[in-house]
């Protein structure tokens, strides 16, 4: 199919743009109907006919030797709603969303901020093993959260917390559990921390290789088509993950198997020291999408109100077209990589500082607060304090708490447990029951 | 242990009085059997290809599961699946090629019974495959995947080690993907070479999480594989090859289960325990029961290995890290005292596997029967 000439056709056209950037490819068939039918016919056969025959590309002869350039000086443009001041810059794109709504976006953000500094200060103090932070990034969770439905399905790569902040007011119990992997954790211990998953809300559990969830939420959305669901599958993943073949598998398969999926990038330009310079020489992951035959747009990620139009959207195409849509979300990860990482080996402190203070989700939607009259310093001056006293609590109350019994160690391997584990699990009892004092099992459940 | 590894093969108890000579009167013994198959004799000058290097005898007519008809193993795979969509509405099989019914005919005929939303191929890719079917089988329903060749596994490596295995074990039970199979062609075919001709289930053996099914009959193949496809854990089933033509017996139409934990004698005996799967159970096969061996079979081995004192692995994948290490390491920790003689494995050469010395390479049952002799008379 002709995708690198058309879309650079359809770039040069959609400049100025004032509509969403959604790029639309001229494919008969593509706008707004259901595609049941195979996307290339066959062709009739003529041979008096001076068109091309070929069952690789639909595209006309060319008699002119010219190579395609890659548009990289000036890319896709980005979709934003407000300015970095938090005002509405095109009224007609502001979604209205009710007060309680963008307090909720509001609050969630706030919140993970604060769990986020929590956290990653009980890391360095001894308490848990490792933390990441999701500083920065809290515009993309919440926002495309905010646009999904309850039973929609999300595989995420690590860095979405803030979506399952968003969905759930049980929420700080889940993360700390899991982060000190004592007896409530739903994961019962088994995975480093910040590896969450959440069946009620069909979170699927995080695992630390990158980009193995994509072609998984690719078949996921396949089953959730079949099954005539009425539910998307979003799949979150960072601009390095897009590099991985999975990824490549995912985009193919999404397209060519016609499946309801929002593929949301965020690009928050950095994968662990990686820049974006050295992960690719594109124009970024949104350039990538046409090239699978996938509607695709770019948004700004640290601006709420562009990420959750863009998903919203996505998400009401996605299901009613069976068809992928990709969602770059440009952004910036403030803080480390994780606990383990040391940012300033490879950046500027002015670079994070810059984020931190001019272009900032929670700042943003802050000003949209203000400026619309449903925030004022009070009530920030006494959430944050609340805020603050909840983490602490969930905080405390995890510490407290024992770890699962060791035999946790050997179920859940199979659905059942085969006796040659069974065999393996009675020779660790016994050689407790013998060398114990060597190990913490004070620390655990009896 | 690290991992449940099922494979149907077969235990042999030959009755043998030790010494050489008597070994060739033996009645009953398959290995007599095995070599009453003449080698290809040449009439003209001209070389000929080897033809197969064994030959396939099948099962009688199993009487308990109704009506049966004649199929060879990839008709049989082909009924199974037909099985299985016709009872779970859920169940769809995808795979590079499958829709027309597949390079070896496996599928044949179940898109259009179906339904192309069912029966679809993919993108050729097999990293996407497996991530695929993980994904569908994530949500509940039943993938059944096909990887054409088990030589181009490895691209989905990672997604059955990393992500399959783990699923259920690293999210608590909140997730897992046990309604996934793997089904991909196996083994030696005469002329497949390093690329199609692979046994790669030491590789998966060592992983736990997953189980691995080798068939080695058109019987055993429908009725593992609807276990497979049942069964609530990932699964990867194994297809050998060369037996999707060669192999063929009665097999019944509708849908039956061998369950994937079960051992069962061949044929009883007393003086060597002999193991192997998938096409090496041809090499000396006999018409009584079948034996499934199993990592949970392991005590039935273990009794079989006290009785007799001898064990002969045989497989075709390369000596080095080949399953038959790891069942010689576990009986020689349980039947130490037992064993007359050091278990032998009769295995493929820690080679590639070649082209036109396949004949040399794999372990046949000449070399079989030498290293039995070597055993009985140690």
């Amino acid at each position: 199919m002709a995708v690198a000439i058309a879309a650079a056709r359809v770039w040069r056209l959609n400049r100025g743009l004032s509509q969403a950037a959604l790029l639309l490819l001229r494919r008969p068939g593509a706008r707004g109907l259901a595609r049941s039918h195979p996307r290339r016919q066959q062709q009739q056969f003529s041979s008096l006919d001076d068109k091309p025959q070929f069952p690789g590309a639909s595209a006309e002869f060319i008699d002119k030797l010219e190579f395609i350039q890659p548009n990289v000086i000036s890319g896709i443009p980005i979709y934003r709603v407000m300015d970095r001041q938090g005002q509405i810059i095109n009224p007609s794109e502001d979604p209205h969303l009710p007060k309680e709504k963008v307090l909720k976006l509001y609050k969630s953000m706030t919140l993970l901020n604060t769990m986020d500094r929590i956290l990653y200060e009980s890391q360095r103090q001894g308490r848990i093993s490792f933390y990441m932070t999701n500083y920065g990034e809290e515009g993309t969770h919440v926002g495309s959260a905010a646009a999904l439905d309850n039973t929609d399905l999300v595989f995420g790569q690590y860095r979405e917390v803030g979506g399952l902040m968003y969905s759930g007011t049980t929420s700080l119990e889940l993360f700390m559990a899991q982060c000190y992997g004592n007896i409530s954790d739903l994961g019962k211990g088994r995975q480093m921390p910040v590896h969450y998953g959440c069946k009620e809300r069909h979170f699927v559990t995080i695992s630390s290789p990158l980009a193995t969830q994509i072609p998984q939420a690719v078949g996921a959305a396949y089953a959730a088509k079949r099954a005539n669901a009425n539910r998307v599958v979003i799949c979150y993943f960072g601009e390095g993950a897009a590099s991985e073949g999975d990824a490549h598998a995912g985009f193919n398969f999404a397209a060519t198997l016609e499946c309801p999926i929002i593929f949301f990038c965020r690009n928050n330009g950095y994968a662990i020291s990686t820049p974006t310079s050295e992960q690719y020489r594109g124009d970024g992951i949104a350039a990538r999408g046409p090239g699978y035959g996938i509607m695709s747009i770019r948004v700004d990620g640290n601006d709420v109100f562009a990420v959750y139009n863009a998903t919203k959207e996505a998400r009401r195409r996605a299901v009613a077209e069976n068809q992928p849509f990709l969602i770059e979300a440009m952004t910036y990860r403030i803080g480390h990589h994780s606990t383990s990482d040391d940012s300033s080996a490879y950046r500027s402190v002015d670079e994070v500082n810059y984020w931190d203070k001019q272009d900032h989700p929670i700042s943003r939607l802050r000003h949209y607060l203000l400026s619309q009259g449903w925030w004022d310093e009070e009530q920030e001056k006494a959430w944050r304090k609340q805020s603050r006293k909840k983490v602490m609590e969930a905080f405390e109350q995890a510490e407290r708490k024992p770890k699962p019994n060791p035999n946790l160690l050997f179920s859940d391997v199979y659905q059942e447990m085969p006796a040659q584990l069974r065999k393996q699990q009675e020779s660790l009892a016994r050689h407790l029951q013998t060398y114990g004092e060597h190990y913490p099992l004070d620390h655990f459940d009896k | 242990m690290a991992v449940v590894a099922a494979a149907a093969g077969w235990l042999l108890r030959l009755r043998a009085a030790g010494a050489e000579g008597h070994w060739r009167r033996l009645p009953g013994a398959g290995l007599a059997r095995g070599f009453l198959h003449p080698a290809a004799t040449v009439e003209d000058a001209a070389q000929r290809r080897q033809v197969a290097h064994f030959t396939f005898q099948p099962d009688p007519e199993p009487r308990e599961y109704g009506q049966t008809q004649k199929m060879n193993l990839f008709q049989s795979v082909t009924s199974a699946l037909d099985n299985s969509l016709a009872k779970d509405p859920t169940a769809v099989i995808f795979g590079e090629d499958v829709a027309f019914g597949g390079v070896f005919r496996c599928t044949v005929g179940l898109r259009d019974k179906y339904g192309k939303d069912r029966v679809f191929n993919t993108p050729l890719c097999e990293q996407g495959i497996v991530g695929f079917g993980i994904g569908i089988a994530v949500t509940g329903a039943t993938a059944i995947a096909e990887i054409q060749f088990a030589d181009y596994i490895f691209p989905a490596f990672d997604q059955i080690v990393n992500e399959a295995a783990k699923y259920r074990y690293r999210s608590g039970d909140l997730f897992n993907c046990g309604s996934l199979t793997i089904r991909s062609p196996w083994g030696c075919v005469g002329h497949g070479a390093l690329y199609h001709s692979q046994s790669p289930e030491a590789f998966f053996a060592h992983c736990p999480g997953i189980k691995v099914v080798i068939p080695r009959s058109p019987f055993q193949a429908k009725g593992l594989l609807l276990s497979c496809i049942e069964d609530k854990n990932p699964c990867i089933f194994f297809e050998p090859k060369i037996l999707y033509r060669a192999a063929a017996e009665e097999v019944p139409i509708e849908p039956y289960n061998i369950p994937l934990s079960q051992a069962e004698v061949i044929q009883e005996g007393s003086d060597v325990t002999l193991v192997a799967w998938g096409t090496q159970v041809s090499k000396v096969a006999s018409r009584k029961e079948k034996i499934f061996f199993l990592t949970s079979g392991f005590s039935f081995l273990f009794q079989s290995v006290i009785k007799t004192g001898r064990l002969l692995i045989s497989h075709e994948a390369p000596l080095t890290g080949g399953f038959a290490s790891e069942i010689s390491s576990t009986v020689q920790e349980e039947c130490f005292l037992n064993l007359e003689a050091p278990i032998s494995r009769v295995c493929g050469y820690d080679t590639p596997f070649p082209h036109i010395f396949e004949p040399f390479y794999i372990p046949d049952k000449w070399k079989c029967y030498d290293a039995l002799r070597k055993m009985i008379n140690y």
